[in-house]
């Protein structure tokens, strides 16, 4: 798996594909997987002008590339596909290259399709969902202009570039839509420093085509989908409240500064954008739901401040846990002032907010409180007690009530209640849809212990199985496995962390995959998601369709569509 | 006597002209006399709009300062039309400064629609002075202003229950004179500027309220080249209301464009024959909110504002392309007197291109120029 951040060569078509998708995937996970649905069941192999190719297909509610050089296991590209679509550079120039004048049109053998014809179609159905968001993201657009200056192949002739000797005639059209379109790509690099401020890329729209009129004030309900983009200013807004919480004042050195400096470590953002966008979904103001946002966060921090200590943690986000790093003392003390913090800032809500939402926040917060500490006692208790639970149904419990309130459900029903939802029928609309996408996300994290880069998971790789932690991949196992093997693993499992080693970690990841554990686990947390989405398509049907409840819908995608 | 449209009993155009003569006669019926100007560096630009709200009582009321009716009659006993004038600047480096909606007005104000024609070149009269002033330090102009172009009637609208507008726009109006900014305002620096403008006036005569009126987007570029006492080159004007309720007419919205050559009107494109189109926002937080009180009050947010906007017109042969990308703005928040929500005037500054072929003859230039947004009091 490539990060984000890194640089992409994009000199081939191929390797643009595999960007855009990864791209989608996190930004518009919604879009992946309605189009992994239309391609379900369908190869699509890709050939490109510069002779790069993939080989496209779903898994699940993802959309997996594979070629040649990024390394993914699996078929690779020598599998032979239901669908096959060769471009050439003709073919190229029209799909991607809106910036250049277009050639006069593709010829009969630019752009050459195989296949049946309702997969043709289905594939088709793809890629227009595909296209049609990627052209609204500006980081796909930007990734496209990399491939556009990367490529060494040739490349029709730039409007710009061309020999005229005047302003050129419009080539067609009048229409004022089209027109903007055809420039999008070249608008996109100006530079403009005598604007004030940015500026918001919306699609264009008529305010008028000579017989109806569109009022220049109303608004697209939703203007950007992209997710990460939210998710990061979500997680920006509420990082600036929690700091204003914590006071400037002594002791700074052990408890002030660490109370700071931990919840700086924020991960992905998912809390404050569900209670953001819960409280937008129901008409309230974002800014409504900030201070609740930095309640929830502060509490999840003194969890996890105190949660690494029972678990014997040794790294949080990619840095050492905080007890590893001032001690246990320290650490469990630190815990219970940000534990203190999040009461103050959910009080903080009386002068915005008013006292009867104020109650309803306190009663939402004890209710997650409550939820989570159960859910550490029941798994803190098997693992005490050396038990591993024999049904998934166990852990579903213990999952939702140690993550799921916090991390899912809580988050939504407090946003609801920041915008003045009281109503507990209406509240709990949430509860079901947001429990089966927590436990989803969670049976997810857990894999992602066991398969993914410690630079993205942020925990010690393994770090699950040193700690003995009941996973769905563990309980499988348990119930899969031989019963010769079975005393060997409850011999490791016994033993405490300290007196595990890295090969024990391993041996168990071993076992699991011998026995098909973390296949088993990502089939069930793809079902569950999906039942998850059905859940929130049925229950929060009450809520019109609006910016806040798009952004609650591309987390609940989100689950579904994460690399793996 | 007022103007019946015959298509739409019960719809009228209101009282026939000239409008410096005909009385305001409803607590609704307004005059609006709107000044817009740019300096021909581009860095400036002044927007001044002098208003009259509702119906005069006595005698029988000119239009503000029409000739032999000096200034609103007052001889009833009844409230009279409530006047507001406001002063809008812009300075490249130093953004937007407005007065209050009290500014200093004269009691004539310069119009060119009671003049007969353009002046000869050179000429001045009397009656050229505009001066526009912010009481309590806010900016003040003092220009002498000369028309060099014919005016237009750029629309005729009913819309609503028996509301209805009448705009005429001329482009090629040439200012000189003084900006001068409040000494605060101004960082100490010199407050006074001379200044040579070019613009655009128009008179807006009707019955509306906000919330039926809906909104409007107007805009107008000079070409600045040519003879500077002369009129421009070329110019463009549009308008376009959006009224959005009741329903009636369905097809209430009213557009047109017009293309000016040398001073004279070439080409009226009607609606029918127009597209306009938006695309991408300015960022709301990077609008300025004027007049200075409206930020005291909590007004309510409004719509973001179109950075791009593109007008395409088609009638036979002729053809005209304007493309105008905002770079700022600065957001007048009326009171409206018939809802709580503020009745939002936006004044986008920005590059224009003109392309046009008419009657053969290609018109092509780029200019800065002024596009008009407003609307928002209906809460949509």
């Amino acid at each position: 798996m490539r990060a984000v951040s890194d640089p992409i060569p994009l000199r081939t078509g191929a390797a643009l594909l595999t960007a855009t998708v990864e791209e989608l995937s996190q930004r518009a996970p919604a879009i992946v997987a309605a189009a992994a649905s239309q391609m379900r069941g369908i190869r699509l192999g890709l050939g490109f002008h510069d002779g790069s190719r993939a080989l496209l297909s779903a898994r699940h509610s993802r959309l997996v590339v594979e070629h040649p050089t990024d390394g993914t296991e699996a078929a690779g590209p020598d599998v032979e596909p239901d669908v096959e679509v060769v471009f050439d550079n003709r073919a190229m120039n029209l799909l991607f290259d809106l910036q250049h004048r277009p050639a006069d049109q593709a010829l009969p053998d630019s752009l050459d399709t195989r296949g049946p014809r309702e997969q043709v179609l289905a594939v088709w159905r793809a890629f227009s969902l595909l296209a049609q968001r990627a052209a609204g993201l500006r980081s796909v657009q930007e990734l496209w202009r990399s491939y556009r200056d990367d490529a060494p192949a040739p490349w029709g002739e730039r409007a710009d570039e061309a020999e005229s000797p005047g302003p050129a005639e419009p080539v067609s059209g009048w229409e004022g839509v089209d027109y903007l379109l055809r420039r999008r790509p070249q608008d996109a690099t100006d530079v403009e420093p005598e604007l004030v401020g940015g500026t918001v890329v919306t699609r264009p729209r008529l305010l008028w085509d000579g017989r109806g009129s569109s009022p220049w004030w109303h608004e697209s309900p939703i203007h950007d989908a992209d997710l990460l983009a939210t998710m990061a200013a979500c997680r920006a807004r509420t990082g600036e409240a929690m700091e204003a919480f914590v006071p400037y004042r002594e002791p700074r050195a052990e408890l002030y500064d660490l109370m700071r400096l931990y919840p700086a470590r924020q991960g992905k953002g998912l809390r404050p954008t569900l209670t953001i966008a819960a409280c937008a979904a129901f008409g309230g103001r974002p800014e409504d739901a900030v201070r609740a946002a930095a309640a929830l966060e502060l509490f999840h921090n003194g969890f996890l401040v105190h949660d690494d200590i029972a678990d014997e943690s040794t790294h949080r986000r990619g840095l050492p846990t905080l007890h590893e790093e001032h001690g246990i003392g320290l650490a469990v003390n630190c815990g219970d002032g940000l534990n203190l913090l999040a009461v103050d800032a959910i009080l903080s809500n009386l002068d915005t907010l008013g006292l009867a939402r104020t109650l309803a926040l306190i009663h939402e917060a004890i209710h997650m409180c409550r939820e989570s500490v159960e859910g550490q006692a029941m798994e803190l208790g098997w693992i005490h007690k050396h038990v591993v639970p024999a049904e998934d149904e166990a852990y579903f419990t213990m999952s939702t009530k140690k993550t799921g309130w916090y991390t899912c459900i809580s988050p939504c029903r407090i946003g609801a209640v920041c915008a003045g939802v009281t109503d507990p029928a209406l509240l709990g609309r949430f509860d079901e849809a947001f429990r089966l996408i927590g436990i989803a996300f969670q049976i997810q994290d857990d894999i992602l212990n066991l398969v993914g880069q410690e630079e993205l998971y942020g925990k010690e790789p393994l770090g699950d199985l040193l700690e003995g932690k009941r996973t769905v991949m563990l309980i499988h196992l348990f119930r899969t496995m031989a019963e010769a093997e079975r005393p060997r693993m409850r011999e490791i499992l016994r033993r405490p962390r300290s007196a595990k080693a890295q090969q024990d970690a391993e041996e168990i990841l071993a076992a699991m995959r011998r026995h098909g554990s973390i296949d088993y686990a990502v089939a069930l947390a793809d079902r569950l998601a999906d039942e998850g989405i059905t859940r929130f398509e049925e229950d929060l049907a009450v809520i019109p369709e609006n910016e806040g409840k798009a952004i609650l819908r591309q987390i609940a995608h989100y689950v579904t569509t994460r690399l793996l | 006597m007022s103007t019946t449209n015959t298509l739409w009993p019960g719809a009228d155009l209101g009282v026939s002209g000239p409008f410096p003569r005909a009385p305001l006669s409803h607590p609704l019926d307004r005059r609006w006399l709107h000044y817009a100007f740019l300096s021909r560096q581009g860095g400036q630009a002044i927007i001044a709009n002098l208003s009259v709200l509702g119906a005069s009582t006595g005698v029988v009321s000119g239009e503000p300062g029409a000739v032999g009716c000096e200034g609103e009659a007052t001889g009833g006993t009844g409230p009279e039309p409530q006047r507001m004038a406001i002063l809008l600047v812009h300075q490249e480096g130093r953004g937007w400064s407005s007065s209050q909606f009290n500014a200093e007005q004269p009691s004539v104000p310069w119009s060119a629609f009671r003049l007969p024609r353009p002046r000869p070149h050179g000429s001045r009269g009397p009656e050229d002075g505009f001066r526009v002033a912010g009481r309590g330090g806010g900016p003040e102009v003092d220009l002498r202003l000369r028309r060099t172009s014919r005016s237009c009637t750029s629309q005729c609208a009913p819309f609503g229950d028996g509301e209805h507008l009448r705009w005429q726009s001329e482009p090629g109006i040439l200012a000189t004179g003084t900006l001068r900014w409040s000494r605060a305002e101004a960082g100490g620096d010199d407050a006074a500027r001379h200044t040579d403008l070019i613009g655009y006036h128009e008179r807006v005569r009707g019955r509306w309220s906000w919330p039926a009126l809906g909104g409007w987007v107007f805009g107008f570029v000079n070409d600045p080249g040519g003879d500077p006492t002369g009129p421009p080159p070329s110019a463009v004007v549009f308008t376009l209301i959006q009224p959005t309720r009741p329903s009636r007419p369905v097809d209430a919205a009213n557009g047109s464009v017009m293309l000016w050559r040398d001073g004279r009107l070439v080409r009226h494109f009607p609606r029918r024959s127009l597209r306009i189109t938006v695309q991408d926002t300015l960022a709301r937080d990077q609008v300025v909110l004027v007049p200075p009180l409206a930020q005291m009050l909590g007004t309510a947010p409004a719509a973001a504002v179109p950075r791009r906007l593109l007008i395409t017109a088609r009638m036979g042969e002729d053809r005209l392309v304007m493309d105008f990308r905002a770079r700022t703005a600065g957001r007048i928040a009326n009171p409206s007197e018939t809802s709580l929500n503020p009745f939002s005037v936006h004044e986008t500054l920005g590059e224009c291109e003109v392309d046009a072929r008419v009657s053969g003859r290609r018109t092509s230039f780029s200019a800065i120029g002024i596009v008009e947004y407003a609307g928002g009091a209906s809460g949509e």
